[in-house]
């Protein structure tokens, strides 16, 4: 082994050690996912590719929904609205795409993207003017969202584009690689890269991590909070296509996502205090939830069981969490 | 810690769908060809608590209990929307069983699995209410002819004459749409009958506490002096109830055959002058879908109902009775024969041809799996 070798091997474990340590909870989760997988195949010797592809489109909608709920967690905010924003985008999109041609689906998705930014940007903008607490403001809203979304539709209904259904289904390149994984990851890189990358992605760190700090340091908190919200809004209108995309239709009544959410969120390594944490964290705990809930059908275990896990496993992170928390404090 | 790792956890979410492709790397043949057992899965998407529900998934399990070639029974029953019973569905393609029963949240958005697995060979039956995929079989009541039925029987006992208040079910469900339908005709043919708060009626949203609520307003309102019949789609024993608390007079009522209405129309003595008809509403399609599903099983043919409008259709047909006359009363006292019965379950436990199981074993056949 040469040394210049050598020390390109150090500089990389260089690189690496620092990141592994700072993300050791979502390594920790990766490998969790990793043997879950692993079990699931021992329990079920036929789950293949269809059985992937039948994950991936599955957590789609979770994840986005995760992804919403973790940026505005880690402004130290909380968004209990993001079930309702999803059904009422869903219901907008599926009943305008009714009856239209394809092209015309392009404005419809557009024009619901720009509907999520300003749904959270009135979620926002109530909670910096009327200073609220979030968790009020947005459960407040939550009923406002989902009354729209009953005024739009009365019952499940309306169309999806065929391009947008395609989206979602199938396979891409090698049938074990499902389409709905590849669109979750561009969607959450092509926003999320550059905004963490902006001053404005810091300023969110930052508000969550210590607003007098960060209010004391010149960073503009009310409107770092209204942006961390419209952000939240669009991956929540995502969340609410992606519905769409899947099952063809739009749904007036909000399915279980906010609270899923914000389980997704604590499991994946974000701090309910803001300020810490990733997207990718929170995304893997979609997968792990929805593997065990799969794993649960195949033993043929009460589905009911899978709500109770999820809640058994929320505890436990949330106990070691605070646990870590003291013994930091203390050192 | 903002500024880097994206790229990399781009890479270790590549690592996992890598992971994921490795440790699953054999693809499953066993299909429906050969064996002589089979595994069944089912799943119900919403209404968890709702008694029409739970009856529906119990009649099932019972059913399966029937036949000793169906090895094994996956029930998949919660509230989820029409995304997640997608994604249930897609588990139990992935588990391998040979058919899945189901009630579906919408006409058209399970299709995509359910092409999924017909693909596979699996058997795909929708019961309660109808799917449009052209490989699913459904099978249903008829809520066409429950409406014809129960508005018919109300119009008569009202003498062809007076105003009839229409409570309807959930706004959208095809169920309420069918008897919609058939309430509609009917009227037609009635003249002189006037239908309040309109011909489209007032939804109760199939929810007992929305229904006595609505009631209330409508007796507070004086409107229910006005009235000469009430033709209810399963929320009866509710605006008996809340009737009977204003101390109002009864007047002529339809619904379905649940539990606590049929009681009612069978108590003179705390219901005085309380007429009234159910008509059957059978929560058994759980289990008549199980029979269908082990008939495509084995290939055998089944004969579909010609008035159905779609392929691949088997329609129930309901019945009436009421507590007009002596041989109704003692018709509708046989239909109370299960003890142990919740009260706002359909009593109607068992489908001539379709559910074999002795009804008296539903009530227990709930606790196991």
């Amino acid at each position: 082994m040469t040394a210049a070798s050598v020390v390109a091997r150090r500089r990389a474990l260089d690189a690496v050690a620092p990141w592994a340590r700072r993300n050791g909870w979502t390594l920790g989760l990766v490998g969790f996912l990793g043997l879950l997988l692993v079990y699931t195949k021992l329990i079920q010797p036929s789950y293949d590719s269809s059985g992937i592809q039948g994950l991936a489109i599955g957590v789609l909608p979770l994840a986005l929904a995760a992804v919403a709920q973790a940026v505005v967690v880690m402004s130290g905010g909380i968004d209990l609205s993001i079930g309702s924003m999803m059904a009422f985008t869903s219901v907008v999109c599926a009943t305008m795409m009714k009856g239209q041609s394809q092209e015309f689906a392009v404005v419809v998705v557009l024009g619901v993207l720009v509907l999520g930014i300003v749904l959270g940007a009135v979620n926002g903008a109530l909670v910096v003017l009327t200073k609220v607490p979030d968790i009020v403001v947005t459960l407040a809203m939550s009923f406002v969202w989902a009354g729209c979304a009953l005024l739009v539709r009365a019952a499940p209904g309306g169309a999806a584009a065929e391009w947008l259904r395609n989206l979602v289904l199938g396979s891409f390149i090698s049938e074990w690689i499902p389409k709905s994984a590849i669109v979750l990851i561009v969607i959450v890189a092509v926003i999320w890269i550059p905004v963490s990358r902006s001053r404005m992605g810091l300023s969110i760190y930052a508000i969550g991590s210590n607003r007098l700090a960060a209010f004391r340091s010149g960073i503009p908190v009310g409107r770092t909070k209204l942006f961390a919200y419209a952000l939240t809004g669009l991956y929540a209108a995502l969340a609410g296509l992606s519905l769409t995309a899947s099952t063809g239709i739009g749904t007036p009544v909000p399915g279980p996502y906010t609270l899923m959410s914000v389980a997704a969120v604590v499991l994946g390594g974000v701090s309910l205090a803001g300020g810490r944490g990733g997207l990718f964290g929170p995304i893997v705990a979609v997968v792990v939830l929805q593997v065990i809930r799969t794993d649960m059908t195949f033993l043929s275990i009460d589905s009911n069981y899978a709500y109770v896990a999820q809640g058994l496993i929320l505890v436990g992170v949330l106990m070691v969490g605070s646990f870590a928390l003291m013994r930091r404090s203390r050192a | 810690m903002v500024r880097n790792g994206i790229g990399r956890r781009l890479g270790a979410l590549a690592a996992v769908a890598v992971i994921a492709a490795g440790c699953s790397s054999s693809t499953g043949t066993t299909g429906p060809s050969g064996p002589k057992t089979f595994t069944i899965g089912y799943s119900n998407g919403g209404s968890v608590g709702n008694g029409f529900r739970e009856e529906q998934v119990c009649t099932a399990k019972a059913q399966v209990k029937m036949y000793p070639e169906i090895t094994n029974l996956t029930v998949i029953h919660r509230n989820t929307d029409a995304a997640g019973q997608l994604s249930d569905i897609r588990d139990l393609i992935a588990k391998n069983v040979n058919a899945i029963v189901f009630n579906p949240n919408d006409p058209d958005a399970l299709n995509p699995a359910l092409e999924e697995a017909a693909a596979k060979g699996i058997v795909t039956v929708s019961v309660d209410a109808y799917v449009t995929d052209p490989h699913t079989w459904n099978l249903y009541n008829n809520q066409i002819k429950y409406a014809e039925l129960g508005a018919k029987w109300l119009f008569d006992q009202m003498g062809g004459t007076g105003t009839v208040w229409y409570t309807r079910g959930l706004a959208g469900h095809p169920a309420d749409s069918d008897r919609d339908i058939g309430f509609q005709t009917v009227l037609k043919q009635y003249p002189n009958i006037k239908v309040v708060p309109s011909n489209s009626g007032v939804f109760t949203g199939w929810d007992p506490a929305t229904t006595t609520n609505l009631t209330n307003d409508f007796i507070s309102s004086g409107q229910y002096d006005k009235i000469q019949g009430i033709w209810a789609s399963g929320m009866g024993k509710q605006i008996v109830d809340a009737i009977k608390a204003a101390n109002k007079p009864f007047v002529p009522i339809v619904d379905a055959d649940i539990g606590g209405f049929v009681s009612q129309l069978l108590d003179p003595t705390n219901f005085p002058g309380l007429k009234g008809a159910a008509v059957t509403n059978t929560a058994s399609v759980g289990g008549a879908g199980v029979t269908m599903a082990l008939k495509l099983l084995k290939g055998e043919t089944i004969t579909q109902s010609a008035g159905a409008g779609r392929p691949n259709t088997v329609l129930l047909d309901p019945v009436l009775l009421d507590n007009t006359t002596d041989a109704g009363k003692a018709a509708l006292k046989a239909w109370q024969s299960v003890p142990g019965l919740d009260q706002l379950w359909p009593l109607s436990l068992s489908i001539q041809g379709w559910t074999t199981y002795d009804p008296n074993t539903v009530p227990a056949s709930c606790k196991g799996a």
